[in-house]
């Protein structure tokens, strides 16, 4: 006579099987009483841990996302062992239009970045002609070939209240000297000490 | 990594490239050099440089020296006035310039603070040696008398300076006797709204010929003749004048002076108006005579006379002068002493308008406008 094995059995006890298994079972069971005595085991054994015959209850949601999370995780798996790509030089983002596109930002970048840093005219480094004094928003200076020699202002123009209106006052008065100079007069802010700056040019 | 994720890494190296061609280079140590003379009134308490840097921008240098000084009164007088000449021989090969502090009154054993806040452009990054040197050209004491090698004729502009600043401190302590609190507050405002209202230009001076032909009428340069103001108590008299006038462009003024003093003149220097197409009028320059060699006898004329050429604009736009106008604003006699027009005469020619006011004016108002006017009542009692 050929025994069921302990698994079936054990289902049995707890009335897991199916219909045809559960009746090729019970038809042994009327037969043998050592697999019978197997199944009140198993039946003695879950009336002891009653909790373990209850269904578990399944949470749905943490179920979910560590199924999303595995999911990702065997994506991220299949990427380490994929083929190593090409270089970026080979690939075709970098080729034709493209490199010309990313060329010409690169060139944008840089001389933007140059225009900002030199707010000066252009014509300040370059070379004039004679000796030139001028006054800027910032100072006075004078010209010479392509150096230049700035005092800059120790004042900012300031409003003041007068009559009911708020006026713009200059904080600093401009002298030109026709013998070629240029002079400036202020009280400087932080020192508060009236101050006069001028440039000359001697031959 | 894909390209896209990328993108702001290849935008900050770039950015960053970009940056690095305005980059921020140390000064070399003794990049400013000061020198005080042995035996001078001054000495130098402390300085401080640090705000001090080098950008390289392109192939050029942009250099900035920010230099707070402070300077002790070692000498047993009051000083007034003192001038430092500033020397850049690696930048521009005849280019000076000088920072003057007038209407101080410094005692002995005191110091006071002063700063210099130089931008020297140069077309290479080479840098080597002292970039500035900063000389005392002279100091002023309150009995007018003066030390120092003075190359800049500081004792000449200093007295002058100092004048001013008593005959307009001697305006406003006039009226605080006369009109009290309320009088001199009146007098501020007044002064603060000739400052905002002040018709101004933007001048530029080249030396050696025109500055630009006018865009205005290139051919259009005739020879114009000054209108003059004349001073009842004025030592030297205009006689007739001269420029060469082209559109915005006015060049190579000549000014003929006779002495009506009797004494001996050894410098003058002319204010120089000039009116617009719309009959505003504005200070544009001074002339002060050519010849350092001048002296000019009583009854005896002379000319004064400069070979520059001015361009006149007002916010970016040129300026087409009509007409000229001069008065004689400074006189020096042969045993130094000075003359300088008074305030009612400048008053009584509306010159008060169009002149910047002087360093103590622009000081008193400053007083009073952070201050408020007890303290510009106490500022005006001190001395």
């Amino acid at each position: 006579m050929r025994h069921p094995n302990e698994a079936t059995l054990a289902l049995q006890a707890g009335g897991d099987l199916g219909t045809l298994a559960r009746r090729r079972v019970e038809r042994h069971l009327a037969r043998c009483g050592r697999c019978r005595e197997e199944v009140a085991a198993f039946q003695a054994v879950r009336e002891l841990l009653p909790e373990m015959t209850a269904p578990r209850e399944i949470h749905w949601n943490r179920l979910a996302a560590e199924m999303k999370a595995n999911i990702r995780l065997g994506l991220a798996a299949g990427e380490c062992v994929r083929p190593e790509p090409r270089a970026l030089r080979d690939t075709p983002l970098f080729a034709g239009a493209r490199a010309a596109v990313a060329l010409a930002s690169v060139l944008v970048l840089l001389i933007g970045g140059v225009v900002l840093e030199r707010p000066a005219p252009r014509a300040e480094i370059a070379g004039v002609e004679g000796v030139e004094f001028q006054t800027t928003a910032t100072g006075i200076q004078v010209r010479e070939g392509g150096g230049t020699l700035r005092l800059l202002h120790g004042a900012r123009d300031f409003r003041v209240q007068i009559g009911g209106r708020l006026r713009d006052v200059p904080a600093v008065t401009i002298t030109p000297g026709a013998q070629g100079s240029m002079g400036a007069g202020y009280v400087d802010s932080e020192t508060g000490i009236p101050t006069v700056t001028n440039v000359y040019y001697a031959d | 990594m894909r390209i896209k994720d990328r993108g702001p890494l290849i935008v900050l190296g770039f950015l960053s490239a970009a940056s690095l061609l305005a980059q921020d280079i140390p000064l070399p140590s003794g990049s400013i050099k000061i020198n005080l003379p042995e035996g001078s009134p001054l000495l130098i308490a402390g300085t401080v440089t640090d705000q001090s840097r080098a950008t390289a921008r392109g192939a050029a240098m942009v250099i900035d020296l920010d230099l707070l000084l402070q300077l002790r009164n070692v000498s047993g007088r009051q000083i007034h006035g003192v001038t430092l000449r500033v020397v850049s021989q690696e930048v521009t090969v005849g280019g000076y310039a000088s920072v003057a502090y007038p209407s101080l009154h410094v005692g002995p054993g005191e110091t006071f603070p002063a700063r210099i806040d130089i931008e020297l452009v140069r077309p290479t990054q080479a840098m080597s040696g002292s970039l500035v040197e900063v000389n005392l050209d002279g100091v002023l004491f309150q009995d007018l008398s003066f030390y120092g090698p003075d190359r800049l004729n500081s004792r000449r502009s200093m007295t002058a300076r100092e004048m001013e600043a008593q005959r307009d401190r001697e305006y406003f302590k006039r009226i605080l006797a006369q009109a009290g609190q309320e009088g001199l507050k009146t007098a501020m405002l007044e002064s603060l709204t000739r400052q905002a209202e002040r018709p101004r230009l933007d001048v530029r001076v080249v030396r050696g010929g025109p500055a630009v032909t006018s865009a205005a009428n290139p051919a259009a340069e005739h020879s114009a003749e000054f209108a003059f103001l004349k001073f009842p108590d004025s030592p030297v008299a205009p006689v007739s004048g001269y420029a060469q006038l082209a559109g915005n462009e006015a060049r190579a003024p000549r000014i003929e002076v006779r002495n009506d003093s009797k004494e001996i003149v050894k410098w003058v220097e002319i204010g120089w108006l000039v009116r617009d197409q719309n009959g505003r009028r504005y200070m544009a320059a001074s002339i002060p005579a050519g010849d350092p060699g001048l002296l000019l006898r009583p009854g005896g004329t002379a000319r004064v006379l400069q070979d520059t050429a001015l361009n006149f604009s007002k916010d970016g736009r040129p300026v087409n002068i009509q007409g000229m106008t001069g008065y004689v604003s400074q006189v020096q006699f042969a045993d130094g002493r000075m003359w300088a027009p008074g305030r009612a005469d400048l008053e009584k020619e509306y010159l008060l308008n169009l002149l910047p006011p002087s360093n103590e004016e622009q000081r008193l108002s400053d007083v009073y406008r952070k201050k408020g006017i007890n303290a510009l009542v106490e500022e005006l009692k001190k001395y």
